[in-house]
């Protein structure tokens, strides 16, 4: 058969190859990753846009950026450890990973920490905003910063019934890059709000930022640099008299009696676990609450009718759920001193109160005993046979 | 020659003067002539394999260097992170890959613009039996393709389910970002693919049993149309299952119904699920759908190779009958195979036991397939055109896929290789090596009758030798990959020390990927030159034997400027008691030419 | 030109098997089998590769060698106007038709083992999959899971090696799949029901578990470990992990657990 083709056009076919080959390669590279303001809380304090640029500037000369982190000496933060956390994630020949924040962390805490990365919506609950320094689980009294072993058991368990997974397997060389890198974003972030404050109470009309250079550090920057090297201080250490036994050398009548203590306790008025945990402590008693992020999204969604809080890069604010205590699931870790610290300082953030002493000496809404009988009941409720439930009801009708 | 060829024009010019004497839009939009729906069809599937493929680019950038900057999408969506795309991006990069490739382009490729195109002009038809529900068969993609490419900007962006759809993922909106609007985006798009699909495999079935020309008898019907008639079959059966299932989807997303979740199921801290149901039950639909598709996306092509191989071998198609039996005992196999997707999915091991036996038999009717090829091959005088090659190649790689999934059939082994790389690999050698290069070399092949001019040889031939060996680049070392036990869908992978140092070779492939998509700008501007400025290509450029070579190029609205009479099956090449080494279907036997074979004269209704 | 197009072909089985023959010097190969049914599921990946092997070699070098012999700018004669052989037919149908069937039979025992025959033990632990972690329980000194001294864990799962395993494995949200790769087990995870592995490691050492079913966006993120030890460093750490669990005051030592 002979070939009823001829060579045609060979040569205008290669120019448009070319041209399109070379149109699909000029594709430009995006911009270095930036930190952002928090424009919810500048819009709220009324800051206008050239203060907003002064603080951007005084934030990156005082911590530096994505890729290049910096620190002042008196954050007391390890710059070692925050370069191997920093900057685009890649590995080098050793095998040593780079940029552990941004691989692990980013998509859903966001590069600047404020728990609004791009996953982070579709999350339940939300990633944590690292940028009030505020954080749930921890060993430290209700209003002070986290250890960085608290943090680092997060890290290493995670928290059970969130997104937050276990790093568990990872080394302690990149879980303790990473720890930093969560402390100095939070610095980083309560450093913002100091400045906002600043610009807000403190500068007269018309007045440049740049002018109080003296005052960043010594004022604003070093009660938040203690506040994190404080936490060690801050502890909660139950008092090793009256704590019980671990739960292998306990008598088990004892134990029995002290979880009917606690169980009155939960029903009781003084520590009235039940009004949020719910009659059955299935978590579905008060189920309106928000925690204090919300809170402030609420909050500015009513002050402001101009824009949203959304518009500005929060999170729409949510409810926050109780926790339903028969699941077995305890987010800031299940040992009976977990528990206990969560009773004794509440959670940070959230509703739930704290039943201990606000400060050593002074006395708290039930007695430690009282807290470790609680700790027990809480710790027996997965584990309790739903027949007892009735019962227990009928004593709730009664308070109700 | 030069008879034929004066005909031709004749004939274009009068097809050139508007199909239906309508105007543009019920000629060209809203025509319910078959062969324009076939293009219709073509152009659109060739659109939505561009934006497959650039999706599969995306998923090969992250897995070879995960969280690095992705070209244009990183600039585009995630500038804030420093172009690190989201997890959940890539998790939808895959899952819609895989959506369109398989919904978008594979089965409306063979069924809609090939099915559509070739089934009347191959049986002598003057257009399908129901041409208004032909035309609404394509025009009812366009919601699907509206809805889906909708799904890509709504909010979550992108279904991420995988294209399995496995719930509760899927299911429980709070389970993934894609599983909110996106989701119920995917499953009304499919609906629609589905219905079309229903629609196309009626009219076919109907055309090829009902409109055949005096003579066509089932056994003189080309390996093509046996192929797109059984197919239609299976989709006719299949079908209403996938569509079923994907209501019990829908309801179970939006208004709580349970069959797919088990009572008070919690995910991402959702409300408690009513539940009642089991997420096995999706499964076992899906793939009694699912894998008869898989033969709806293979047994066309192995028709349309057939038929290319045959013509340039110059030689009769080997064991016809054999080829239509196995076609015929793959369609049934098919639907008593499903379970083999499923051997470690909690599946009762003893029902693994009888899919896997299932599942070994049906590698028989393709092992059947491939001899029967190499044995067309053998002792003819083979011409290496563009079409052939393809066709050629899609019987090398159709081995290597077939070859491939012995290993899954065999229960233990999958234990291990299930979800790995190695399904990867077997289902790319089907589907892209196998599936995709038969339709290349049929574009190639009946392009001078869709557009009455041929493609450029030489490039076409250009467009082979890089696809071939890019593809094999791509493909074959993930067999490598699975048997490490490198899982799919990982969007980081190297987390484990174990795959770490599979980096290098995952670079590899992605570079080849990259030149794959890239080489294809070959074969696009071939074609749009092809079909303005290509050498006119007469109604029968190859020398073929099948009914369409008798039609003009292109042929005009009712196909045929003459009444079709069939007097032998299609592969008769090289007769010897005939001058030419074809002899058309068409064409009467000489006088004194000993024609014996009972069905030889023609029939007349 | 025409034998070019030959090669190439020819190319295929070239590569093809050197591919596989190169894949094992570079470490690129079936991870080191540490369990006792391993064994078995390797073999019959060999036989099944070395099989395939065969017939892949065999079918691309008559497709090379019928390219390179019958293309028609060299092959004068005429094509064989013949259209197929009975008994060609009924060789290539009953001979892969006989071969499939020993491959099914053949492997039966090792799917049974694998799958079908639980052995009649308590479970050492109990592997939950949830978005995105293993959370592991293993029962506490009553013997017995799902009471209150059960001892969790996440991501890092122990064993005891040389004796028979048995693991219930869960879903808390979505489908996962637990697979080791090192001891040739997967199982789907399915919420609403309870399965078991089980198997015998060989050897010790710490191994990868992955997440081989797609989850969710952090589907990647579900890297777990498996560290196979004797009964005794088992046992050890078993009992550490329970004090830890049980702990009443802080302890010095948590920060190695």
């Amino acid at each position: 058969m002979t070939q009823p083709f001829k060579s045609t056009r060979n040569a205008r076919f290669l120019v448009i190859l070319l041209a399109g080959l070379a149109a699909l390669s000029g594709c430009g590279r995006s911009e270095p990753a930036r930190y952002h303001l928090n424009m919810v809380e500048m819009t709220d304090k009324g800051i206008s846009a050239q203060y907003q640029v002064e603080i951007a500037t005084i934030l990156e000369a005082m911590f530096g950026t994505p890729d290049e982190p910096f620190v002042l000496p008196e954050t007391g933060l390890d710059i070692n450890k925050l370069r191997l956390a920093s900057g685009p994630a890649w590995s080098d020949e050793e095998g040593t990973n780079h940029g552990l924040y941004r691989r692990h962390c980013a998509h859903c805490h966001g590069v600047t920490g404020d728990g609004a990365g791009p996953t982070a919506l579709f999350l339940n609950p939300y990633p944590r905003d690292y940028r009030q320094g505020k954080f749930k689980f921890k060993s430290t009294e209700r209003a002070a910063q986290p250890t960085a072993h608290d943090l680092r058991e997060i890290l290493r368990q995670g928290i059970p019934g969130t997104a937050m997974p276990s790093f568990r397997l990872h080394p302690s060389r990149e879980i303790d890059a990473l720890v930093e890198y969560v402390k100095y974003l939070s610095m980083r972030g309560q450093m913002e709000t100091a400045l906002a404050n600043f610009v807000m109470f403190q500068l007269g009309e018309g007045e440049s930022l740049s002018q109080y250079a003296n005052v960043y550090v010594d004022e604003l920057l070093s009660p938040i640099a203690e506040g994190w090297a404080g936490a060690e201080d801050q502890v909660i250490h139950p008092d090793p008299q009256l704590a019980p036994p671990p739960r292998n050398e306990r008598d088990p009548e004892a134990l029995a009696a002290s979880i009917a203590k606690g169980r009155e306790l939960f029903y009781g008025t003084k520590a009235n676990c039940l009004e949020c945990h719910g009659p059955t402590a299935l978590g579905d008693g008060m189920t309106t609450d928000q925690d204090d992020w919300s809170k402030a999204v609420k909050q500015f969604a009513a002050n402001h009718d101009q824009v949203t809080p959304v518009e500005l890069g929060a999170l729409p604010p949510r409810d926050v759920r109780p926790r339903n205590l028969r699941l077995g699931v305890f987010r800031g870790g299940r040992r009976p001193i977990d528990i206990y610290r969560r009773l004794h300082a509440g959670i940070n953030g959230t509703p739930m109160p704290a039943v201990g002493p606000a400060t050593p000496g002074a006395t708290g809404t039930v007695t430690p005993d009282q807290i470790w009988n609680l700790v027990d009941y809480v710790l027996s409720l997965p584990y309790d046979a739903t027949t007892q439930e009735p019962a227990l009801l009928s004593n709730v009708r009664e308070r109700l | 020659m030069s008879s034929i060829d004066a005909g031709t024009h004749a004939a274009d010019a009068h097809a050139g003067e508007g199909h239906h004497g309508g105007g543009f839009i019920s000629t060209y939009v809203f025509s319910r002539d078959h062969k324009i729906i076939g293009i219709q069809f073509l152009f659109s599937t060739l659109v939505w394999f561009l934006v497959g493929g650039l999706l599969a680019l995306g998923v090969r950038w992250q897995v070879a260097w995960p969280w690095s900057e992705m070209p244009v999408v990183g600039k585009m969506l995630f500038s804030a992170e420093g172009g690190q795309i989201s997890p959940e991006f890539y998790t939808m990069l895959f899952t819609m890959h895989a959506t369109i490739m398989i919904f978008f382009v594979i089965i409306p490729i063979l069924a809609g613009a090939f099915g559509n195109y070739l089934i009347p002009l191959m049986i002598g038809a003057d257009d399908m039996a129901f041409p208004t529900l032909n035309m609404l068969s394509y025009w009812f993609m366009w919601p699907a393709f509206a809805v889906i490419g909708t799904s890509f900007f709504v909010e979550g962006g992108g279904a991420q389910a995988g294209w399995t759809s496995y719930p509760p993922l899927s299911v429980v909106q709070e389970a993934a970002p894609g599983s909110h609007l996106p989701q119920t985006l995917w499953l009304i798009g499919i609906t629609f693919v589905g219905v079309s699909s229903m629609m196309g495999s009626i009219n076919y079935m109907t055309t090829i049993i009902q409109m055949r020309a005096p003579g066509m008898t089932m056994f003189r019907l080309p390996m093509t149309i046996w192929a797109m008639f059984i197919t239609a079959i299976l989709q006719a059966f299949a079908l209403p299952v996938l569509t079923a299932a994907g209501f019990i989807q829908l309801t179970d997303r939006m208004i709580g119904t349970g069959f797919l979740l088990p009572e008070y199921l919690v995910v991402n801290n959702s409300d408690p699920a009513s539940g009642g149901g089991q997420p096995l039950l999706w499964q076992h639909l899906f793939w009694f759908y699912s894998h008869p598709a898989v033969y709806i996306m293979i047994l066309p092509a192995m028709g349309m190779v057939s038929d290319m191989i045959s013509c340039f071998a110059r030689k009769p198609l080997f064991g016809y009958k054999p080829m239509v039996y196995s076609i015929a005992g793959i369609a049934g196999l098919g639907f008593i195979v499903w379970g083999h997707h499923m051997f470690v999915s909690g599946m009762n091991p003893a029902l693994g036991m009888t899919f896997m036996v299932s599942t070994m038999l049906i590698a028989l009717p393709s092992a059947i397939k491939v001899f029967n090829w190499l044995g067309t091959i053998w002792g003819g005088n083979l011409q290496f055109t563009t079409p052939m090659l393809f066709a050629l190649s899609f019987v090398s790689m159709f081995i290597i896929g077939g070859l491939s999934g012995i290993f899954m059939a065999a229960t233990p082994v999958d234990i291990f290789i299930h979800d790995t790389y190695f399904i990867v690999a077997h289902f790319h050698y089907v589907l892209f090596s196998g599936t995709a290069m038969a339709v290349f070399g049929a574009i190639y092949f009946w392009f001078p009758k869709m557009f009455g001019r041929m493609m450029n040889d030489s490039w076409g031939k250009v467009h082979f030798f890089l696809t071939f060996v890019l593809l094999n680049c791509v493909f074959f070392p993930m067999h490598i990959l699975g048997a490490v036990g490198f899982p799919r869908r990982l969007a980081d992978p190297y987390h484990y020390a174990t795959f770490r140092e599979l980096g290098p070779l995952n670079e590899f492939i992605t570079y080849c990927a990259l030149a794959l998509v890239a080489c294809q700008a070959i074969f696009v501007v071939n074609f749009f030159v092809s079909i303005f400025f290509g050498p006119k290509a007469g109604r029968n450029p190859w020398h073929a034997n099948g009914l369409e070579w008798a039609a003009p190029s292109p042929p005009g609205h009712g196909n045929f400027d003459f009444q079709p009479l069939i007097y032998r099956g299609p592969y008769e090449y090289g007769d010897p008691s005939v001058d030419a080494d074809y002899y058309p279907q068409t064409q009467p036997p000489p006088p004194g030419h000993p024609e014996t074979r009972p069905e030889a004269a023609p029939v007349t209704y | 030109m025409n034998k070019v197009w030959s090669l190439l072909f020819l190319a295929v089985p070239v590569f093809g098997v050197a591919t596989f023959v190169a894949a094992p010097y570079f470490n690129h190969w079936l991870p080191r089998d540490v369990s006792e049914h391993g064994r078995m599921i390797d073999h019959l990946f060999m036989f099944i590769l070395w099989l395939t092997g065969f017939v892949f070699v065999g079918t691309e070098v008559a497709i090379f060698w019928f390219m390179w012999r019958y293309n028609d700018r060299v092959n004068r004669e005429p094509a064989r106007f013949m259209h197929g052989s009975h008994s060609l037919e009924l060789v290539w149908t009953i001979l892969p038709a006989a071969i499939l069937l020993f491959i099914a039979i053949y492997q039966m025992d090792a799917w049974a083992g694998s799958k079908m025959r639980r052995p009649d033990i308590a479970p050492t632990a109990e592997v939950t999959g949830r978005q995105f972690e293993w959370r592991l329980r293993y029962p506490g000194p009553d013997g017995v899971l799902d009471t209150a001294d059960d001892i969790h864990h996440v991501n890092d799962l122990h064993l005891p090696v040389g004796e028979e395993v048995l693991l219930v494995v869960k879903s808390e949200d979505v489908l996962h799949s637990f697979f080791l790769p090192n001891l040739r087990i997967k199982q789907d995870v399915v919420p609403g029901m309870k399965q078991y592995v089980w198997f015998k490691a060989n050897e010790t050492g710490q191994f990868d578990i992955v997440c081989a079913e797609l989850c969710g966006w952090g589907h990647y993120k579900m890297k777990g470990q498996v560290t196979l030890e004797s009964r005794e460093e088992f046992d050890a750490w078993l009992a550490q992990q329970y004090e830890q669990e049980q702990a009443t005051l802080e302890q010095t030592t948590t920060d190695e657990g």
